[in-house]
């Protein structure tokens, strides 16, 4: 009996093909027979698994079904408040500071000032770097690259810094005090920033204040930001210091120096 | 045997034996009918389960369990740039949407059709000044809002690990916020949009090697002129829009994922 129920049958009858309901595999099963990547994935995702319950069995943290600050009321009521605020505003200054339109587009009048929207100027700003573009000797004093290369690279140069910028500074810290030196850079980084948008109009600055030049301007737009990092770095080292010097005074509080 | 479709679970005499209101049996109804079709039974579980994953299973708040709420409060506006981007977005889509029922990407005609539509909107359209007024006053806040969530970003370290990727995501998205600007900026066709159109393709051209194709890609000719206007406008209304929403979704949706970096 039991043979002929093993052997497969060509005409279609007797038992069907299916496995009986105590030999069908369990999930758990086929996930386990498998070999291979499926095999390596799977049993990486199961160790998480029995880890992530071990630790819940282990952790006197109760679970909760609502954590946190609610979404309903507060948490939308907040939100509503400030985005009807921001588009308020933003309908405001567009009834009341309309924007400027000037003459058709010309391609044989220059115009004195050509600028773009505020949010390029530090691109802008960039193609004005052409005194400090080496130039070579070999060359005849040639440059090595066009201003205008010289800016994209660099607008290309500032990009990838940002993009690499999270798998540089690593590390749990969150606030600037915990860590002066990348507030520092990013102060820096912030203030070059703008002085490098002054630097895109340097010549209304000069015509505009007085005591300033349009050399003066550059000089500025590299000495400015670092200036402004050292302060931020001493000033954030001096919190630091402080908030220690709090630890430290309420840890000899509590056990008093033998 | 007969022909006839039998329901195997027969849903309308269950429906019969049920005691609902109006309501309830219209909803009913129609949840029947895609059922029917889709089988959304099979899909319950999935649904269910993203159900409890997103609503109940979120992980304590480093706000919580310091209890920081009440020190976090007035940090809050700077935690809500993100969101004032995207309204900012959303404002500027809108009445983009309805710019682009009057406005022509042609150069064509004296003065040209892009320009004179421009002055048509500015002009005689009802509401058109006004239109335009919060359009580029919503860009304006875009771009801002978006410089300033960066800066909060960095200086509270919320780019680090495990948010990474986001924050290459949000280095992306910043890019081609100033992208729409730019692309914006040239569309009315004044003398400003015609010289930053000129800068953009001298900057293109200066690239070596592909300099000249890159030019031809996006710029479409040395000089400013009607594939310049044509591109800047398909970027600015179909490109650009498509991608950007796409990974604001993205964004957001990683955002929700791994929870907001509370500061320590």
């Amino acid at each position: 009996m039991t043979d002929e129920t093993d052997q497969t049958r060509t005409d279609g009858g007797g038992q069907p093909a299916l496995p009986p309901d105590d030999k069908t595999p369990t999930w758990h099963e086929r996930k386990a027979r498998k070999d291979g990547l499926a095999r390596l994935t799977y049993e990486y995702f199961e160790r998480g698994r029995l880890e992530d319950q071990r630790l819940r069995q282990e952790s006197d943290y109760i679970e909760r079904d609502v954590l946190g600050f609610p979404t309903w009321p507060h948490e939308t009521i907040r939100n509503l408040s400030i985005g009807s605020f921001f588009v308020g505003m933003i309908i405001l200054l567009a009834a009341t500071l309309p924007p400027h339109f000037g003459d058709e587009g010309d391609p044989s009048v220059t115009p004195e000032v050509i600028l773009p929207d505020w949010y390029l100027y530090p691109a802008f700003g960039v193609l004005q770097l052409d005194p400090i573009n080496p130039s070579l000797a070999l060359l005849g004093g040639d440059k090595l690259v066009s201003d205008e290369l010289y800016g994209v690279v660099a607008t290309g140069v500032l990009v990838g810094v940002l993009v690499v910028y999270p798998f540089v500074n690593k590390g749990a810290a969150r606030r600037p005090v915990e860590e002066p030196f990348w507030a520092a850079v990013g102060m820096v980084g912030l203030s070059f920033g703008f002085t490098i948008s002054v630097l895109s109009i340097d010549q209304l600055v000069a015509d505009r204040m007085t005591g300033m030049t349009a050399p003066l301007v550059f000089d500025l737009t590299f000495i400015a930001p670092v200036v402004i990092g050292v302060v931020t770095y001493a000033v954030l080292r001096a919190m630091r210091e402080g908030y220690m010097y709090e630890l430290n005074r309420r840890y000899y509080r509590l056990r008093p120096p033998r | 045997m007969s022909m006839k479709r039998r329901d195997e679970f027969d849903r309308r005499a269950w429906l019969a034996e049920q005691d609902l209101t109006h309501l309830e049996e219209v909803y009913l109804r129609g949840l029947m009918f895609l059922d029917r079709r889709f089988r959304l039974v099979d899909y319950l579980e999935v649904m269910e389960d993203m159900y409890y994953k997103i609503n109940l299973q979120l992980p304590k708040s480093h706000t919580e369990q310091y209890n920081l709420d009440n020190k976090f409060w007035y940090w809050y506006p700077l935690y809500s740039l993100g969101l004032l981007t995207l309204l900012a977005y959303i404002v500027a889509a809108v009445t983009g949407a309805l710019l682009g029922f009057y406005y022509a990407p042609s150069v064509a005609g004296d003065p040209a059709d892009a320009y004179s539509q421009m002055l048509f909107i500015m002009g005689d359209l009802d509401f058109g000044f006004m239109l335009r007024s919060i359009h580029r006053w919503a860009a304006q806040f875009m771009v801002a809002a978006v410089f300033l969530h960066m800066l909060r970003v960095y200086f509270t370290g919320a780019y680090k690990e495990p948010r990474e990727l986001n924050w290459i995501i949000g280095v992306i998205l910043l890019v081609l916020t100033i992208g729409f600007g730019f692309t914006g900026y040239l569309l009315p066709w004044n003398q400003l949009s015609f010289w930053a159109g000129q800068i953009g393709i001298e900057m293109a051209l200066t690239t070596p090697i592909i300099g000249e194709w890159v030019d031809e890609l996006i710029f479409g000719g040395s000089e400013p002129g009607q594939p310049t206007l044509m591109r800047m406008y398909i970027l600015h209304v179909f490109f650009l829009p498509f991608i950007v929403t796409a990974l604001i979704a993205i964004h957001i949706g990683i955002v929700w994922m791994q929870g907001i970096a509370e500061p320590h």
